[in-house]
């Protein structure tokens, strides 16, 4: 198992689906000669050749479109959005075909499709480069939408992401490109719809999923130093919801915290509330907290950019609350 | 600004019929000024029914009285939400009349089960500080705030964020791992019950609770707010395992066969009223204390005088009419006694209306003589007793009991020398009135028994200092031992 980057991941996972399926391509701006904006499809033009690794205009409304009629007639296209903030001018392609064309024809046509892309507060990138549209996506039923953490899981999820017969938005948070980590060689493949602990505990559960994984990690740490034991779950797809662990989780520890990048208004920890609180209301001691961006546009300025941000000490701060301390 | 959509009325009208659909929904209205729900304490109408307006729908018992409940519209009860006995929270549905031309049973069916709730804003324990508290942050900034007009985000400042500092009982146990503090007192002693009736807890505690056979009004909360959590319902099994068991359900040969139980009297709505009304004086009136001594020879003779010339219109005056006339005087004199204290301001009234304790059954109630520096000591006499028969009977109406702007309580008839009588906010003076007794009174250089009267007034310092206080009993000590000069 060799210790590589999450982009490294990435790009394993689409070249081993593209040796295995010949239907499977990458389509986007600058993923061909320029080897992707954030060298993600590094070597795959020279590899695969221009017939499956394609260069497009700044058109993400056309390409999104021409892969889904690809998807329809068969193909199995890997469509990168440079960032997930340009799909917004493509958002009718991902949601009203991409999403619907299965249910609407009767099931006579399915969408192998997967949209991947950067996202995330990156730094510096300012309001409008900045989104986190992943609440976005996971609303609409016919996406699955996946945003991985770790390397390893970057590589088992995307490479099940393009096994899907669905379409997937699939959100890379720019941060992680250089993350490294030990990923499996060859076939590892993640299952969608799968959360995974990836710090057991007892006292509270800490819900999370893509860059945000680390913050809670740190925080869970810090909080150990305490003598409070956080488990720490990493949501990996948040559609559809792998609601079983949360609910399993919530039972042992009778609290939770949920972090999230996203904006706390029907940001993704609402709608995990509201389930929780659905199903298992009787065993929480404390109500639900959430930390999630500051809601306002994001700014430019690195410091008012960090304050945005769920941190360790906003971490630690809730899950004090939710514990009755200080 | 989202906070905002969770409390805006038009949410709580969601989902219902439209506006074609007219049939009234009747909320439970105000019945007293300081009330914030009542007890259906009976139905005056049946589903089914006629009601025109003014018709009683209903007698509810407020925090001050039993109140008839009237309706405002014209129409057929088609639903009644609510039971006999059942505490209704102001704003909350209590009826729904189907109007001319609907079909009752079709409303019914319509609204049935429908419960819905006025959103009492302004009443809401969720204040914009408390939802941003509740939000762990997530609020946006003030609108005041300069940061927050522009695009850049804006850290609520931590100290506004930080949640109020808790018990030392608070961190134990809260993770099952720390030694935990019994903070509940063990059984079968009471502990103390909550404010406002509702225990607020966890519903993992409650669970708890249910599966334990607790009641949870005996734990003390140890959460914000007082809620009980879990910890502190395992803190008071803890503490009950190990308490002995208790002599109630195993006497010990040598106890005595009677039991010695003490007597639990839940609290009336009147009990917690005023709890919780003094609380609030003694919290945030410092208040000062001046008494006078008022040599009433004089007018115990006039009182005798009078009374014999009234005895054929059975009017009886007593030496309390003459307090109330002499403190209504005073006051015209001495504007800043006869006042209020607002958060911005003292407010002198332009009226006089003098409340009058009086003891009732469940507690004590403060009937308001209006205008009454403009009444005669008959009509004085008259009014005080038509209030005082009202009182105890229950039928004071909300215009008897509101608009006070001074208080007086007597509690001379039994013989008490002299009390301290706390304020009736936002009022900023009230005249404690002990019995006129006979006493050795120092003339010159000689002793005499003369018949004296204390009068102690309690008055808040934030509006009255203290000589302003002495030069109101001065006036009033004046115009009770001088009693002729009533009449300029």
């Amino acid at each position: 198992m060799a210790v590589i980057t999450f982009r490294e991941a990435l790009n394993q996972a689409m070249s081993e689906e593209m040796e295995r399926d010949d239907r499977v391509f990458l389509m986007g701006e600058e993923v061909a000669e320029y080897e992707g904006a954030y060298k993600v499809s590094q070597g795959m033009l020279k590899r695969f050749g221009d017939r499956r690794v394609i260069d497009t205009p700044i058109s993400e409304e056309g390409f999104a479109g021409i892969g889904i009629g690809a998807a329809m007639v068969g193909l199995r296209p890997i469509i990168e959005f440079m960032t997930f903030s340009f799909s917004l001018v493509a958002i009718d392609q991902v949601v009203n075909n991409a999403a619907n064309i299965r249910y609407m024809s009767g099931g006579q046509f399915t969408i192998p499709i997967v949209f991947r892309g950067s996202s995330g507060m990156a730094g510096c990138l300012a309001a409008t480069h900045s989104h986190r549209l992943e609440a976005w996506y996971a609303q609409v039923p016919g996406l699955t939408v996946v945003l991985p953490a770790t390397p390893a899981d970057a590589k088992g999820l995307l490479k099940s992401a393009i096994r899907s017969d669905d379409p997937v938005v699939f959100i890379e948070h720019e941060n992680l490109y250089g993350e490294k980590g030990k990923v499996p060689d060859g076939e590892h493949l993640v299952p969608l719809g799968l959360a995974e602990v990836k710090r057991p505990g007892s006292d509270v559960s800490l819900i999370t999923y893509s860059r945000s994984l680390k913050a809670t990690l740190a925080a869970a740490e810090e909080l150990a130093g305490e003598g409070i034991e956080a488990e720490v779950i990493d949501l990996r797809t948040i559609r559809p919801l792998d609601f079983e662990a949360l609910l399993a989780s919530v039972v042992k520890t009778h609290r939770a915290v949920i972090v999230e990048e996203d904006w706390p208004y029907c940001g993704v920890g609402a709608g995990i509330a509201d389930r929780i609180y659905q199903v298992a209301f009787d065993e929480l001691d404390a109500p639900i907290r959430r930390v999630a961006a500051k809601d306002a546009p994001i700014p430019y300025n690195r410091y008012l950019e960090a304050s945005m941000l769920p941190s360790v000490d906003r971490i630690v701060a809730q899950v004090n609350d939710v514990l009755y301390k200080k | 600004m989202e906070c905002w959509a969770w409390i805006h009325p038009r949410a709580i009208t969601e989902g219902l019929p439209g506006e074609s659909a007219v049939p009234i929904e009747v909320m439970m209205p105000k019945l007293s000024p300081t009330m914030e729900s009542g007890v259906l304490s009976q139905w005056l109408v049946r589903v089914g029914d006629q009601v025109k307006e003014g018709d009683v729908l209903a007698d509810v018992e407020t925090d001050k009285a039993t109140m008839p409940m009237k309706s405002f519209d014209e129409g057929t009860v088609a639903l009644l939400d609510r039971d006999v006995g059942d505490e209704i929270q102001l704003g909350e549905r209590v009826l729904v009349l189907a109007k001319k031309g609907e079909d009752p049973a079709k409303v019914a069916e319509q609204y049935g089960g429908k419960k819905i709730y006025v959103a009492r804003c302004q009443m809401s324990p969720y204040s914009p500080q408390k939802i941003a508290e509740q939000l762990g942050g997530e609020a946006p900034a003030p609108k005041a705030s300069p940061e927050a007009e522009g695009v850049a985000p804006h850290e609520i400042s931590s100290e506004a964020m930080k949640v109020p500092p808790r018990p030392e009982a608070q961190g134990a146990g809260a993770n099952g791992r720390e030694p935990s503090t019994p903070v509940a007192e063990p059984e079968p002693e009471p502990a103390p019950a909550p404010a406002g009736g509702r225990v607020k807890s966890s519903p993992l505690a409650r669970k708890i609770a249910r599966e334990s056979q607790v009641d949870l009004a005996r734990i003390r909360g140890s959460g914000p707010g007082g809620r009980v959590v879990r910890s502190d319902v395992e803190a008071f099994l803890e503490a009950r395992a190990k308490q002995p068991a208790a002599p109630a359900t195993t006497p010990s040969p040598a106890a005595p066969a009677r039991e010695l139980a003490a007597e639990r009297i839940p609290h009336t709505r009147m009990r917690k009223t005023i709890a919780q009304r003094m609380v609030e004086a003694k919290k945030v009136a410092p208040e000062i204390h001046v008494a006078v001594d008022a040599r009433v020879d004089e007018l115990v003779a006039i009182r005798e005088r009078l009374n014999a010339r009234l005895a054929a219109e059975e009017i009886k005056l007593s030496l309390g009419d003459f307090v109330t006339k002499a403190v209504a005087l005073a006051l015209r004199r001495h504007p800043g006694i006869n006042a209020s204290f607002e958060p911005d301001a003292i407010v002198r009234h332009s009226e006089i209306n003098i409340g009058i304790g009086v003891a009732v059954e469940a507690g004590v109630l403060v009937p308001v003589l209006r205008n009454a520096d403009t009444l005669g000591l008959r009509e004085i006499r008259r009014e005080s007793e038509a209030l005082v028969e009202a009182a105890r009977k229950g039928k004071l109406t909300t215009e008897q009991m509101t608009g006070g702007t001074f208080t007086i309580s007597n509690l001379g008839m039994y013989g008490v020398r002299q009390f301290d009588a706390i304020l009736n906010l936002p009022e900023v003076a009230i005249l404690a009135v002990g019995a006129a007794e006979k006493r050795p009174v120092v003339v010159g250089d000689a002793l005499q028994v003369g018949t004296v009267m204390t009068l102690n007034l309690t008055a808040d310092h934030r509006a009255i200092d203290g000589a302003m206080a002495a030069e109101f009993q001065r006036t009033l000590k004046g115009l009770l031992e001088d009693p002729a000069s009533m009449l300029l």
